[in-house]
């Protein structure tokens, strides 16, 4: 055979001297990130019937949660607005509805994973374009529900900042757990394990100041509940709402952060699993 | 240089060795059929070569560049089509291809026009731009196909790229093949099951088993180590030990040169040297001996008497479980004689 052959798919007959002799070449980590990112996107776009059943459960608990106790709140426990001391959870609660590493297993479990391997690509452009797909999903969610909280008669207290602060806050924490279902997609490789990731925030949840405020609170619950990093995350999503607060927004987006770094750690272990493993 | 190198590759999976020592080399330019039955090992070692897995010991290279040490070099050599075609069927074909190619550096110009050359040498201009989950498996094969080709690679690795489609399908999949070592000169390493789609492309055929190489040669060399003619016999079920009696009677006196003989589904298979003149003095001493036969037939050997007499008949097994991953689970042993009954 000649030696000399070009690449497939020359039709000039001609193969420069020298290595490579492909058209590939390397396109560099922000590129190969877009191009990931935009077939994320593209696949959220695509299955909108997802993005409005992943609505379904917090509209639900939000507009249960407000029928419920909204009177009692309002008038017993000098809660002025319950829409408003509710919005911040059923942000949350969508945000983590994202289970962004659905798409990326199923991915791996129908080998499309392994085709964008096989590419020169960075491969953890692979787990960031999937991440960044996330939050455009996030973003989604969030837009719905403020603008319905607004249909109702919600209103921040700053109408510039609140919206903006709950937003930047919401996509920090929604990345984060992204990245746990994410995670487990890379490590285990299986559907199921990747969907039940879901389960996680329950604990992470209600052991908040989600349905009544801190100082409200006493014996376990109360100590539970100050350990646990959401609540500074909801406490700072609602000083947007009801009066600003530095610190307390401070301490909401460290809580985010920190549990973001740790779950990108946990992503950043079952991805070096996976690129060892094959 | 070598298009392809591996030696001594060994992939353990736990306790189970996969891959057990394998060298092969390819030159540029070269068809190279890897056949085996399911479990064998051919995945396994196309993964190796292709970067997705990492050896336990030994060594494979791409046009002189290492698949451990030089991964993304590798990459940009080679073009994939794996077994199980894996891709997005939320997207169409055009943004697969794009989203494919871009991950390989091309961009604007080139990446249009080289989406527009391989859609058409594949012949998928028409569906393009329609979602992949309407694809039928042969139109997802040809696309995986076109993936492959996008950046022109220099060598090309296709596993099984024709198990479980119909034989349209799979005479475009050869016509296309063939097409890309006549006009480009590529590489082509190639894992099948059919081993009449080896004989029909490969230049060189490499028989795996358990996880070894255990024959390598050209098809026509294979089977020239055959160094007999094959004459097929069908006798019933009951008169199946008679048959054999006789057969080994006339062996015994001279009468036939001494040759192998195998059981096969529907009677025996009989290797002789001289096969025109045996064949009747088989019929002859089967007629005295009072056998009841049905039809015999004289051929040369083919690839498949290669394969059975290297792996003991694994073959018709793995034409049943066309499905299974191989390399990832530990090797299973057949009964010897699966498509022909041992004799």
């Amino acid at each position: 055979m000649s030696a000399a052959a070009p690449g497939i798919g020359s039709t000039d007959g001609r193969r420069p001297t020298g290595e490579p002799q492909t058209l590939a070449a390397p396109a560099g980590l922000l590129s190969d990130v877009v191009a990931i990112t935009g077939r994320a996107i593209r696949g959220i776009l695509r299955e909108p019937e997802l993005f409005i059943f992943a609505l379904i459960i917090p509209v639900f608990f939000f507009v249960v949660q407000i029928g419920a106790l909204g009177k009692v709140a309002e008038q017993q426990l000098g809660i002025s607005d319950y829409a408003a001391f509710q919005l911040p959870i059923s942000i949350l609660f969508a945000a983590a509805s994202t289970s962004g590493g659905n798409a990326l297993v199923l991915d791996i479990a129908g080998g499309y994973w392994d085709k964008l391997s096989l590419t020169p690509a960075h491969r953890s452009s692979l787990v960031v374009g999937n991440l960044f797909g996330e939050m455009f999903a996030v973003l989604g969610y969030s837009l719905v529900l403020l603008v319905f909280g607004f249909l109702i008669g919600v209103r921040f207290d700053s109408p510039v900042i609140g919206p903006v602060g709950l937003l930047a806050l919401t996509l920090l924490f929604g990345i984060g757990f992204a990245a746990v279902s994410i995670a487990v997609a890379l490590a285990t490789g299986s559907v199921r394990a990747t969907q039940s990731t879901f389960i996680i925030f329950f604990p992470l949840l209600f052991l908040t100041p989600s349905a009544l405020p801190r100082d409200l609170m006493t014996g376990w619950f109360e100590k539970a509940v100050s350990i646990n990093p959401m609540t500074y995350v909801i406490e700072a999503a609602r000083s947007f709402l009801f009066g600003f607060d530095g610190a307390v927004v401070g301490k909401g987006f460290l809580a985010a952060a920190l549990f973001s770094a740790l779950t990108f750690g946990l992503t950043a272990l079952a991805f070096r699993r996976r690129v060892r493993m094959g | 240089m070598s298009a392809i190198q591996a030696t001594d590759l060994v992939r353990r999976f736990g306790e189970v060795e996969a891959v057990r020592g394998v060298s092969l080399e390819v030159a540029e330019g070269e068809i190279y059929g890897f056949l085996g039955p399911n479990g064998a090992g051919k995945s396994t070692i196309v993964r190796i070569l292709t970067t997705l897995l990492q050896p336990t010991s030994g060594s494979g290279a791409v046009l002189g560049h290492d698949v451990t040490r030089e991964p993304t070099t590798v990459r940009r050599l080679i073009g994939v089509a794996l077994q199980e075609a894996g891709l997005d069927p939320k997207q169409t074909g055009r943004e697969l291809l794009s989203l494919q190619g871009k991950l390989y550096g091309l961009k604007g110009k080139v990446l249009g026009d080289q989406v527009a050359e391989v859609t058409e040498l594949v012949g998928l201009t028409d569906a393009i731009d329609r979602r992949i989950q309407t694809y039928s498996g042969g139109m997802k094969r040809r696309l995986d196909l076109a993936s492959a080709l996008l950046h022109r690679p220099r060598v090309l690795f296709l596993d099984e790229p024709t198990t479980g489609l119909d034989p349209l399908s799979r005479a475009l999949i050869w016509d296309r093949i063939r097409e890309l070592r006549e006009r480009f000169g590529a590489t082509i390493f190639l894992t099948t099951q059919y081993l009449e789609e080896a004989d029909e492309l490969a230049d060189r055929v490499a028989i795996i088993d358990h996880g070894l190489i255990v024959r390598q040669g050209t098809p026509a060399a294979l089977k020239a180590e055959i160094g007999a003619d094959v004459i097929d016999l069908a006798v019933e079920e009951r008169e199946s030990g008679a048959a054999r009696a006789a057969i080994t009677e006339l062996q015994a006196s001279g009468q036939l040169p001494g040759g192998e003989l195998r059981g096969t589904r529907d009677g025996y298979t009989l290797f002789v040297p001289d096969g025109p003149q045996n064949i009747a003095v088989l019929i002859r001493g089967l007629d005295r001996a009072g056998v009841r036969f049905g039809a015999v037939s004289l051929s040369r050997p083919t690839l498949d008497d290669v394969f059975l007499a290297a792996t003991g008949g694994r073959m018709a097994a793995a034409h049943e479980d066309t499905q299974a991953e191989d390399g990832q689970r530990e090797p299973e042993p057949e009964p010897a004689g699966t498509g022909r009954r041992a004799s």
